[in-house]
């Protein structure tokens, strides 16, 4: 078939070679297009095929598995919004919403700060820059799982690195216990994630500033600009993008939290640092409410949506 | 006084630069203590002796079930990247290329997987999988996977046969060659940078995924390193230190050699899949 189409080319490209070009075009053109869409659909068919069964039906199952209650086996019941009423008065979910937020609260200062300090401080063109950045960029390659059992082993009471520099300089007499209670717990996963992914925001915003033209620096010393005055007029403005959009990834990044707490503290003192995921994923595949958890996951969905929505708002404004 | 700030610089790289590496000397270190010297107080920063101690046992503790885990992640990975590869370079090719009606908001439609967090489909994906009698497999884990990492190689894919002129492809058409014959002859050999991106990221996502694992295998036969190295430090090697820390060091290793020599993607692939997530 496809061979026979080409022919057919062949046959119009030596009919018409003679005549005037955009005739010839066109009468190729409309042949082509026919051919383009059945071919089009072929080379797209496994993509969509993939989205619609593992994407598109779970996205509507979840939505529809919420408004139902029922056994793993056995018929489920249409309950309405029974679930949504049941969770609004769980106080384990609201806790984990709120374990979730303070962290995010948390971490996003540990991490956002270092990272415009980086960023700022590799924005130059030296030939050692890419370096340092890789560096940097290290601890983001590797997994939450096995950043979370070194810095564990760094964390550890009695042997522990940390513990034992701490109490060599004086600063505290006996071992403290990293993961012993909520506040201090909360720092300790914090840091790490700081040492984890700093170097991620510092790509994003070292990106922004390298896309800075340099001419506008030039041009502010012409007219006698100070530092600080160029760092506000320039710099500032020009970076609010890229920075608002690397504070967007890091805030979803945290909401996402699950690994390194089900690791480090497993969501411990006294389910303090549970996260919703976390919450999620026990209530789901270790009590086994399945359409509970479904209606967990529809809000957790609207909440990270609506983080979503400012990330692609954002990303807008980069463009 | 350009002197000094040169130092400046200097120094202050090199102080984070030891800062950021100390986790990572500290974990090979403790990983290559005999089992005597890492559980002494003060803790030694050079190590008196090497041993390959916690390596062994790590790797003939329960005949072997380490090995196992590793295997188990290197089939996942590499099957997660043969086939997002396959499926995502001529969507791209597509997407970039070809036309057909909606394919615009088709496009969209594949992107909106990135926006939507994976976690909150989990319930219905077990289900699915369930039902799909595929739970505990390799198969469970390549094809959730591939779902939501391919909309980022189709992504990249597209971006690269868009940076690749019309023309090429117009003529080669008109002297009679196929689409398919086009894409792979033509296109692919100058979109490799593309694709080496996407492989890079696919491995990278594929090979760290921790809560996935966990949700859909539980015996040996399908589980991975993220999740085998938990089980083994919750459990078989509670508190022993030396393996937990021999574990993250291999389960680490593949990915950092990788970073190690292509880099560039590395950084590439993560600027590109945070922009348009």
């Amino acid at each position: 078939m496809t061979k026979n189409k080409s022919i057919l080319d062949r046959l119009l490209f030596d009919r018409f070679h003679l005549l005037e070009r955009p005739l010839f075009k066109n009468n190729l053109m409309n042949i082509k297009i026919e051919n383009r869409c059945l071919q089009s659909f072929i080379f797209l068919l496994p993509v969509i095929l993939f989205a619609t069964i593992f994407f598109f039906i779970p996205f509507i199952k979840v939505v529809y598995m919420s408004f139902f209650k029922g056994a793993i086996l056995g018929e489920s019941v249409f309950v309405s919004l029974d679930n949504y009423k049941i969770l609004l008065e769980d106080a384990g979910f609201w806790r984990a919403m709120g374990n979730t937020l303070i962290y995010a609260i948390i971490v996003t200062p540990i991490i956002f700060i270092p990272a415009i300090f980086l960023a700022v401080l590799l924005n130059r063109k030296t030939k050692n820059v890419k370096f340092f950045r890789a560096i940097y960029f290290l601890p983001v390659t590797i997994s939450f799982v096995v950043a979370s059992y070194i810095w564990n082993w760094i964390y550890s009471d009695i042997y522990g690195i940390l513990n034992y520099l701490l109490r060599s300089l004086h600063i505290i007499n006996n071992p403290i216990l990293f993961f012993g209670s909520t506040w201090l717990a909360r720092f300790s996963v914090s840091i790490m994630v700081g040492w984890k992914t700093i170097g991620f925001s510092m790509l994003i915003i070292l990106a922004g500033l390298q896309g800075i033209q340099q001419i506008l620096y030039e041009a502010a010393s012409i007219d006698g600009a100070n530092q600080w005055q160029k760092f506000k007029f320039i710099t500032l403005p020009l970076l609010r993008p890229s920075l608002t959009f690397a504070l967007i990834i890091s805030v979803a990044g945290s909401f996402k939290a699950f690994d390194h707490f089900y690791i480090m503290t497993g969501g411990g003192p006294a389910r303090s640092t549970e996260t919703i995921i976390m919450y999620l994923q026990k209530i789901g595949f270790e009590y086994y409410k399945l359409n509970y958890a479904a209606a967990i996951s529809v809000v957790f969905l609207i909440l990270l949506l609506f983080i979503s929505v400012l990330q692609f708002w954002a990303g807008r404004f980069n463009e | 006084m350009r002197k000094d700030r040169h130092l400046e610089f200097y120094i202050t790289n090199i102080l984070l630069t030891l800062l950021f590496l100390a986790p990572f000397y500290w974990a090979l270190i403790s990983s290559l203590k005999p089992y005597n010297e890492i559980l002494k107080y003060p803790p030694s920063f050079f190590p008196a002796h090497i041993s390959i101690e916690s390596y062994r046992d790590l790797f003939t503790a329960g005949e072997g079930v380490f090995l196992f885990f590793a295997k188990n992640s290197l089939i996942v990975s590499s099957l997660t990247i043969f086939v997002v590869c396959l499926i995502s370079i001529p969507a791209g090719y597509a997407f970039s290329k070809l036309k057909f009606p909606g394919i615009n908001i088709l496009f969209l439609a594949v992107l909106s997987i990135i926006m939507v967090p994976f976690q909150a489909l989990l319930i219905p994906l077990y289900t699915l999988i369930h039902q799909m009698k595929l739970l505990d497999t390799h198969l469970a884990l390549i094809l959730i996977y591939t779902t939501f990492f391919m909309p980022f190689g189709v992504f990249m894919m597209r971006n690269s046969f868009d940076s690749i002129p019309n023309s090429i492809r117009e003529s080669a058409l008109i002297d009679g060659a196929s689409e398919l014959k086009v894409m792979i002859q033509i296109f692919l050999p100058l979109a490799w940078p593309g694709i080496v991106t996407t492989i890079i990221y696919v491995f990278m996502q594929s090979w760290n995924d921790f809560i996935i694992a966990l949700i859909f295998t539980s015996s040996k036969s399908a589980m991975t390193l993220q999740v085998g190295l938990m089980n083994f430090a919750t459990t078989r090697f509670y508190m022993n230190w030396g393996m937990i820390n021999a574990g993250s060091i291999i389960t680490m290793l593949p990915i950092l050699i990788l970073f190690i020599i292509l880099q560039k993607y590395f950084i590439k692939g993560m600027l590109a899949g945070a922009i348009k997530e």
